[in-house]
């Protein structure tokens, strides 16, 4: 029987008595290796057949010739009917795998309520699954599909979106089902083994390399910690593993001989087995779906489409090769792998949008990332109709086109500096600060004796008007005195001028120009001088909405433009707004929003956004997301580099609270074995080439070739899980490893099964269980750190195997009986507040596309006072105490038991500031009256107090960081290039940049 | 099999010359799968069979002096269009500010950094020397007058064209040395000769006429080293070798690009390599290691060994101190004869009153009375302690008094503070002691805040206001010295290391600098130095104390030393030039000139300089890529669908010749996207050389079923060879004049932005802005309005 197992007689099967010891209670009469199904089918000739593919396949039947008279296994069944090569799978094997899927489960879902309180990034992911509840727009970097399936969860569990996960180490309230949620990723983590399992299998492994890797993925601490939380990682991995599977059984399919099922009536035969079978076409179509879901998770999933395009163009690219099959067939073949690998992915990732779209009705704090356009489809942002006529007497908004769009804003406060007139800015809200109106401009001759203010004038390209704001009746000014940040040469202040009785000056009027490319790139509103959206009159004169306006200062010729530039405190952190010689042209383009006229009739011509479809929408937000993923580049407290990672030379650090900690970690033995095995494959398969180049047949070796392809598609999957990072300018973490440390697990295991594929059965299963032992050793040695539990600071310590992992040990007690004094504190107090920085990964957080957003308006100013937090935000993982302050420690514990703050340190600062809280508390809530009593913000005060010598130092300070002003004058003669050298003043400011950089 | 043609030429003289199997090779599908049928296709493969599909050869090859009449003739043009009005303008132009006040330093003597390695530099400088420049000229903006200063710039700019009208020449040796026809050869060095970026970039004092040359001569030097390669270890085989290796040394010399041509060069070897080793070109193992280590010899040794010496030669002339020396290591600016360093450091001894200045930020530790405020703006709190703010200028605030931590002799050599010693820092202002302590900083919660505690609290906290002077590559009792001692101050408790950066506190700190303690103590950028001893400890003269005032010697340094450290600092700084500069651009605009570079503009004349190449000429050349890419993706369809569209030594031609130039295009070319420093046109130039020669090639393709063949030198022994001539002929020669006349037109419609002279109105620029992107001056109001 034994000797049948397998049809690859070189090889032999899983030693049965392997599985006794592992699995009890399998009755022992029954065969372990039924027969796979598809050596029976290999008794149909196959029609086209090379003389080696014949000769394979009479070796084949020969083989399987007794295996014929085994027993019709229902097992052997079940593996058959899947066929992609897992006929080879016995109802034993089954058995072994609900057994390890039950392993796993305990494994992966021990204690997951633990901790009760946000862990990490959970303060995105729950964040947005709040969102999609409450159906509020948001804008983050990553897919939709990971953050549904969260969503999903949390909904079954009745969440209402209330929580706002606001940091790591909150508590959670009963009213969120975290439990739920957090089941998702480990569920998925819990699935991800038997596919670990599956794939080997179908790779052709024998069935204890298959049990080695799965039990590899299960005690590997990193995917234990990733799996346990509410984060994306797991689902990504899980969909990974399932492409890779499908993939993999796919190929087996295609590898079988095509044979048809005998013709009844004359009737075409179906094709039973084989290229384009039911089953190839099931396996091709899963890929493709998976392929989707991967990618909708997170873009990484990019790479395993790029590792299954490869895969494919090399399946290709052999087919291509064999003359034996025509053109046409080829193409079949090709056209059947584009719509499935291609055009399936796509629309699944498409339609996970358009599920986003369709929850996210409304509008939310992600608004200000998209186009006005876009945020018009979002309920409680929409617009009434506005008239399309632009004339002298009209009530105006006017928007910045390039900068997210924010309204020309005035309010009646001053600029400190330069002219000490009315302050002018950008801001994003709809506020009646942001109307103006349109007069005309200042007529000296009086020559004009109708008031154009009773005639309707429409303006056109070239009028002369001035803005008038409404609420503060002062004029949009602009002279020669230098703006409050960009004081370069080319710029102008712009302010609001003018009093009651005051006509004003030449220095309001502006002229107004239509520009001539239109919109340029933004959101597909192309002009070409007719303005947007087709509307043909908004080149020839002002429309509202579709004409596309530049400002010229009539006295000074220049553009009144605005970028990316913030006032400081005392105009709210509003965005600057300059009058700039020689403008950027993208920034100095503006649109006027809303249109009101009393001259108009009421029935004149009315205008709205035009909406975007839902390719519009999808094109855009995909656009937004890569602009913000791509800003991400400020540095973290535990990021880390690709070449970093496959040696595992740090971890993250997720959450800690009551001398409880988590961190991630992955498991050092199977990490660096799996590394170890990839790096020698390489130079294995490079020795191999070499030796191919003088002669030595090496290839000709079957055995050879097969692991050549095995392993060689799993390093492939490696290299482009991983490789592609170093080129990522972005932010990275060591989750970004997983995908990577998928394959190079796949790629041990593969490894395993070579050198033991001399062994015999029993030998080979003893090799295994000492590595798994090994493996389950070293997962236990670091299991604390994966489940937040309880350990001491001995155990810790010996825990640190590298110098570069930076978990804390201080934070552990001596001695795990001091946890049963602190389990009584009521749970979820926050007993440690520390600064664990979330993964900026998600949105909400990138300052480059993020536009001003709820600044605090002095008018409709409502702002709380912010809870005092006692303790300064320090940072308590890499201090390490001294040796004095741990017998103070203690003596505080023994004191106050655990429930004081525990940093004695800190105590007696506290205290004091315990004195000084009242008084803080007292002094903020009047600043807080303050505010609420519209009180301008007291700046001078402070500099008057200090005196001359500091207003030096002042001033000095200010000089120093014009010099760094960056704006260089466009079109301004002969720009020296840096090429050549640098002077030492720019490689200074170049330091000074990256000296910013480090990590804050 | 796509390898076939490589296999066949196993004893025969191959067609190719250089590169050869370079594309095929890596593509085949063989390393991707084990073939089944590969050894079949081994097996019918006779190397004699190729014989039969050879046409016979048409006509003589071209007599030798037609080639060297169209060869002067193209020079001379070259020549001439490059020293057109050479003088003009008689004002600096773009990075002639760099380039000529880095020869003006070369003729004072005086050190300065750069990013680029010397050779053309030097080359520059010495042409300043020859014709007599005194150095005394600034560069200091674009447009400033040479005549007025008496500068002899013409002479300066006379060496780049020259190198610039060499490359030409060159540019048709390569053509012709790869077998192609007079025509093909004038067609490729005219797409040089007549470029106008290439002349308005090799007429200024710039360093890519150098460069451009040297990469060119490398590929020639290179072909002809293929050429010989029947008669392995001869003397013109080594000879040109050696060449290639010097000619590559010297384009990496000119400017870092050249590390791209190495690159080229370096690939091309290894498939060559690759070839040797294969068993059936029956060299034992020993002949391939001699192989081996010949090319190591000839194309990294030798290559190391003269691009060092310029080094060598560069660090000899520069012997004075000058602009460069603060980028240098204390060791490198004392070997500097007049270094600030050599005349002002030293040792510092306890209870000496100094000044601590940050290396790169070049701000004083500073503290004055004010506090931290009990709360931030974030709601943190502190500890409201004294500020320690970094402060640039000169205050009594900066002065701190070095406190031993152990017990000191009265007088001697053992009051001088030492390596690693311990030590408090007093501020001398309001008596009290530098601390930092594990509360946040300001505006860093992972950073600990800096402050001071007063003199009478300080026992209490004695600890926590000890600071180790830890000098950087020091020794052992190595005494800390001002100027010339870079340290970090590292916390004794906590061990972090005091640090700034440049963001400035909000007004509660009258918007000084931010200093904290950077948990990374062995943080590059926490980098101190003792600007100055304010006031010695026992009240005398600096020099009296350290046994009188010495003759202080020039310090010496290691050449190699020396050389390390210029090259790790050019490479740091490479890589930190990423501001935005006006004209900079992104590399996928360069083949399409989709911007160009303002180079210089006169206002009263209208005239202006603006580096754009011949529009026809460039993108004849995207053109020609992309058919070339064409060729290859069908051929390899092709083939491996059985059929072989293209003659065999046809087909060996591209791969290997042209596949050769491609390569060096696309090593050029594509690494410039991996930069994220700032970028420009002129980048490009190298890689549109090599595009040219890919143009060249590819119109001969078209124009003519057939090659010159064989064309590399046959080794002792080797029987004669079927041979092959190219037919290109009359039509093709009506192609390219048919050619030349838009390409002609658009040179001198775009020549006075090359020039810069006449200048033009409004009208005139407009009509030259032929792609919108462009930025020309002057432009009529009605495109801008």
């Amino acid at each position: 029987m034994q000797a049948s197992d397998s049809f690859r007689s070189r090889r032999p099967p899983s030693p049965s008595g392997a599985r006794q010891t592992l699995t009890t209670g399998l009755p022992a009469a029954v065969p372990r290796f039924p027969q796979p199904r598809y050596v029976e089918e290999g008794t149909y000739p196959p029609q086209q057949m090379s003389a080696d593919e014949k000769l394979a396949a009479v070796r084949q039947d020969h083989n399987a010739m007794p295996a014929t008279f085994g027993r019709p296994s229902g097992a052997a069944g079940l593996g058959g009917r899947l066929g992609g090569g897992l006929g080879r799978i016995s109802s034993g094997e089954w058995k072994i795998l609900i057994a390890v899927l039950l392993v796993a489960c305990s494994i992966r879902l021990f204690r997951i309520s633990k901790p009760n309180s946000v862990v990490f990034d959970e303060v995105h992911f729950g964040k947005f699954a709040g969102k999609y509840i409450r159906t509020r727009y948001y804008v983050d970097v990553h897919p939709p599909l990971a953050k549904l399936l969260l969503t999903l969860a949390a909904w079954i569990g009745g969440f209402t979106g209330e929580f706002d996960f606001k940091e790591i180490g909150m508590a959670y309230p009963d009213s969120v089902p975290y439990v739920l949620m957090r089941m998702v990723p480990a569920v998925l983590g819990v699935l991800l083994v038997p596919i670990t399992y599956l794939t080997l299998r179908a790779l052709d492994c024998s069935a204890s390399t298959s049990l080695l890797g799965s039990i590899l993925i299960i005690f590997e601490n990193g995917l234990v910690t990733q799996s346990r939380h509410i984060l994306l990682d797991s689902p990504l991995l899980f969909f990974t593993g399932l492409s890779v599977m499908f993939w993999v059984m796919f190929c087996n399919e295609d590898k079988r001989p095509q044979h048809k099922a005998p013709t009844v009536h004359g009737a075409k035969g179906v094709v039973i087995s084989g290229p384009f079978s039911r089953i190839w076409w099931t396996y091709l179509l899963l890929t493709g779906l998976s392929l989707g879901a991967v990618v909708s998770c997170k873009w990484v999933g990019l790479f395993t489409i790029a590792t299954i395009g490869a895969s494919t163009i090399k399946q290709l690219w052999a087919l291509l090769g064999d003359l034996h099959i025509p053109a046409s067939l080829w193409m079949r073949h090709f056209i059947a792998r584009a719509i499935c690998l291609i055009a399936v992915p796509l629309l699944f990732y498409m339609a996970m949008f358009e599920i986003h779209f369709s929850i996210l009705r409304n509008s939310g704090d992600g608004d200000a990332f998209m186009s006005s356009e876009f945020q018009h489809t979002l309920q409680g942002k929409e617009m009434h109709d506005t008239y399309a006529d632009v004339a002298i007497g009209s009530t105006v908004t006017i928007r910045h086109v390039n900068t997210q769009g924010g309204y020309l804003h005035s309010h009646p406060h001053n600029y400190p500096g330069g002219s000490k007139q009315q302050q002018i800015t950008l801001y994003p809200h709809i506020d009646s600060n942001n109307d103006w109106l349109i007069v005309p401009a200042l007529d000296p001759s009086h020559s004009n004796t109708t008031d154009p203010m009773k005639t309707l004038t429409y303006l056109k390209p070239g009028s002369v008007v001035r803005f008038r704001h409404i609420k503060t009746g002062k004029h949009l000014h602009s002279h020669d005195v230098r703006p409050p940040v960009s004081e370069v040469d080319f710029q102008q202040e712009v302010s609001g001028y003018g009093f009651e009785g005051f006509e004003g000056d030449a220095n309001d009027n502006f002229i107004i120009e239509l520009d001539e490319e239109g919109g340029g790139d933004d959101g597909g509103r192309k002009g070409n001088g007719r303005g947007w959206g087709g509307d043909r009159e908004s080149g020839r004169r002002v429309r509202t909405l579709r004409s596309i306006l530049k400002f010229r200062h009539q006295l000074t010729g220049c553009y009144l433009f605005s970028h990316k530039v913030k006032l400081p405190d005392w105009a709210y952190e509003q965005q600057e707004v300059t009058c700039n010689k020689n403008a950027v042209r993208m920034n100095s383009l503006w649109y006027i929003e809303t249109n009101e006229n009393p001259l108009l009739p009421v029935d004149a011509e009315k205008v709205n956004y035009k909406l975007p479809g839902f390719f519009g929408k999808f094109l855009e937000l995909q656009k937004v997301m890569w602009q913000t993923n791509a800003g991400l580049t400020s540095r973290h407290a535990y990021d880390s580099r690709p070449h970093h990672w496959p040696f595992l030379r740090r971890g993250i650090n997720f959450w800690v609270q009551n001398h409880r900690h988590i961190y991630l970690i992955g498991n050092p033995f199977t990490w660096w074995l799996s590394s170890i095995s990839v790096l020698l494959y390489i130079g294995v398969r490079g020795l191999l080439v070499l030796r191919e180049k003088r002669g030595y047949k090496d290839f000709h070796h079957s055995a050879v070739v097969k692991y050549d392809q095995l392993i060689g598609f799993t390093v492939l999957g490696w290299a482009l899980h991983y490789l592609p990072f170093f080129l990522m300018g972005r932010q990275l973490f060591l989750h970004h490893y997983f995908p990577a440390l998928y394959f190079s697990i796949l790629t041990f295991a593969s490894v395993f099964d070579l050198v033991t594929s001399t062994m015999s059965p029993r030998r080979r299963i003893q090799v295994a269980a000492v590595i798994m032992a090994l493996s389950i050793w070293t997962f236990a040695h670091f299991s604390p750190l994966a489940y937040g539990n309880p350990w001491t600071k001995k155990h810790c310590m010996s825990a640190k195997w590298l110098k570069t992992w930076d978990f804390s040990c201080y934070d552990y007690h001596d001695d795990y009986s001091q946890y049963r004094i602190t389990t009584s504190a009521p749970a979820g107090e926050v007993v440690h507040t520390h600064a664990i920085p979330a993964s900026p990964s998600a949105a909400g957080v990138n300052p480059a596309v993020k536009p001003v957003e709820n600044l605090p308006e002095p008018e409709v100013l409502t702002k709380a006072i912010q809870k005092e937090k006692l303790e300064p935000g320090r940072d308590v993982f890499e201090a390490q105490p001294i040796d004095d302050l741990n017998e103070r420690l203690k003596a505080n514990l023994a004191m106050t038991g655990a429930n004081a703050p525990v940093d004695p340190k800190e105590k007696e600062k506290l205290k004091e500031l315990e004195k000084s809280k009242a008084e803080a508390s007292k002094n903020a809530q009047k600043e807080a009256e303050e505010l609420e009593g519209k009180v301008g913000p007291l700046l001078p005060s402070e500099l008057a107090k200090v005196g001359e010598r500091v207003e030096k130092k002042v001033s000095s300070a200010d000089t120093k960081v014009e010099e760094h002003v960056e704006e260089k004058p466009l079109g301004k003669i002969g720009e020296k290039s840096e090429a050549g050298s640098v002077d030492p003043t720019t490689v200074q400011s170049v330091e000074k940049k990256e000296a910013t950089d480090k990590p804050e | 099999m796509s390898t076939g043609a490589r296999r066949r030429g196993i004893r025969l003289p191959q067609p190719d010359s250089p590169g050869n199997g370079s594309g095929p090779d890596g593509l085949s599908p063989r390393s991707l799968t084990p073939d089944p049928t590969h050894d079949s296709t081994v097996g019918d493969e006779d190397p004699r069979s190729v014989s039969r599909s050879f046409p016979a050869a048409s006509g003589p090859p071209e007599p030798e002096y037609i080639h060297n009449i169209a060869c002067v003739a193209i020079t001379a043009i070259a020549f001439a269009l490059r020293f057109y009005k050479i003088n003009h303008p008689d004002q600096v132009v773009f990075d002639e500010v760099h380039f000529g006040k880095f020869a003006a330093y070369y003729i004072l003597r005086e050190y300065y950094f750069d990013v680029h390695p010397p050779f053309a530099k030097l080359l520059l400088g010495l042409a300043g020397w020859f014709v007599g420049f005194d150095g005394r000229f600034e560069f200091e903006a674009i447009g400033d007058s040479y005549s007025q200063h008496h500068v002899p710039y013409v002479g300066m700019r006379a060496m780049p064209a020259v190198f610039g009208s060499l490359t030409v020449p060159v540019v048709y040796q390569i053509m012709k040395e790869c077998g192609f026809p007079v025509v093909i050869c004038t067609f490729t060095a005219a797409l040089i000769a007549l470029d106008n970026g290439h002349i308005v970039q090799t007429r200024l004092i710039l360093l890519d006429a150098a460069l451009i040359f040297f990469i060119a001569l490398s590929l020639y030097a290179y072909i002809r080293f293929r050429k010989v390669r029947y008669s392995e270890f001869s003397r013109a085989w080594w000879g040109w070798m050696v060449a290639t290796g010097v000619f590559l040394a010297c384009s990496l010399g000119c400017k870092m690009v050249g590390l791209f041509t190495f690159f080229t060069i370096g690939t091309a070897v290894l498939v060559d390599l690759w070839d040797i080793l294969d068993i059936r070109k029956k060299y034992p193992m020993d002949v391939v290691l001699k192989h081996f280590f010949a090319r190591a010899l000839g194309l990294i040794v030798v290559p190391f060994i003269v691009y060092s010496s310029f080094f060598w030669v560069h660090f000899k002339v520069l012997s004075h101190s000058g602009t460069g020396d603060s980028f240098m290591s204390p060791e490198f600016q004392e070997s500097l004869s007049g270094n600030e360093l050599l005349m002002k450091s030293h040792e510092i001894r306890y209870y000496d009153t100094v000044t601590l200045k940050h290396k790169d930020t070049k701000v004083f530790l500073h503290s004055h009375k004010e506090r931290y405020p009990l709360k931030y703006k974030d709601g943190r709190i502190s500890s409201q302690g004294q500020q320690v703010t970094g402060y640039p200028h000169e205050d009594l605030n900066n002065q701190w008094q070095v406190i031993p931590s152990k017990a000191i002799p009265e007088t001697g050599r053992g009051r001088v503070v030492r390596h690693n010693d311990a030590v408090q820092l007093l501020h001398i202002s309001t008596q009290s002691y530098l601390l930092t302590h594990d509360v946040a900083s300001p505006t860093m919660p992972t950073n600990q805040e800096v402050t001071t505690i007063a003199k009478e609290d300080a026992r209490s906290r004695y600890n926590e206001t000890l600071f180790t002077i830890d000098i950087i590559n020091g020794h052992p009792g190595q005494p800390w010295k001002s100027k010339a001692s870079h340290f970090r101050l590292v916390h004794v408790p906590t061990k972090v290391s005091i640090w700034t950066h440049p963001k400035a506190l909000p007004e509660w700190a009258f918007k000084q600098q931010e200093v904290n303690g950077n948990k990374n103590s062995e943080e590059r950028t926490a980098t101190w130095f003792v600007d100055d001893i304010v006031i010695p400890a026992e009240d005398e003269d600096l020099f009296s104390r350290e046994g009188g005032p010495k003759e202080k010697v020039v310090k010496k340094m290691n050449f190699f030393r020396k050389y390390a450290e210029l090259q790790l600092l050019a490479l740091q700084h490479n890589a930190g030039l990423t501001a935005s500069h006006p004209y900079a651009s992104g590399p996928i605009n360069w083949p399409f000139l989709l911007s160009g570079i303002s180079f210089w503009t006169n206002n009263e004349k209208l005239q202006q300089i603006y580096m754009v190449g011949n529009v026809f000429g460039w993108w004849t050349c995207v053109v020609a890529l992309s058919v070339f890419t064409g060729i290859i993706g069908a051929d390899l369809l092709a083939r491996r669908r059985g059929i072989q569209p293209i003659p065999e030594f046809v087909r060996n031609r591209l791969w290997n010749s042209t596949g050769f130039f491609f390569i060096a295009w696309a090593f050029h070319y594509f690494p410039f996207f991996l930069m994220n420093r700032q970028l420009f046109l002129h980048h490009y130039l190298p890689a549109h050389l090599c595009s040219v020669l890919v143009t060249g090639a590819v119109f001969n393709f078209i124009a003519g079923e057939s090659i010159n063949y064989p064309i590399s030198v046959p080794g002792p022994g080797m029987r004669r060879m079927p041979t092959a001539r190219s037919d290109v002929g009359m039509k093709a020669v009506i192609a390219a004049v048919l050619y030349a006349i838009p390409y002609l037109a658009m040179f001198f419609f775009l020549a006075p932005l090359t020039y810069g002279t006449p200048g033009l109105n409004g009208d005139q620029v407009n009509r030259r802005l032929l792609l919108p992107s462009w930025t020309l001056h002057f432009a009529g109001k009605a495109t801008t309005s």
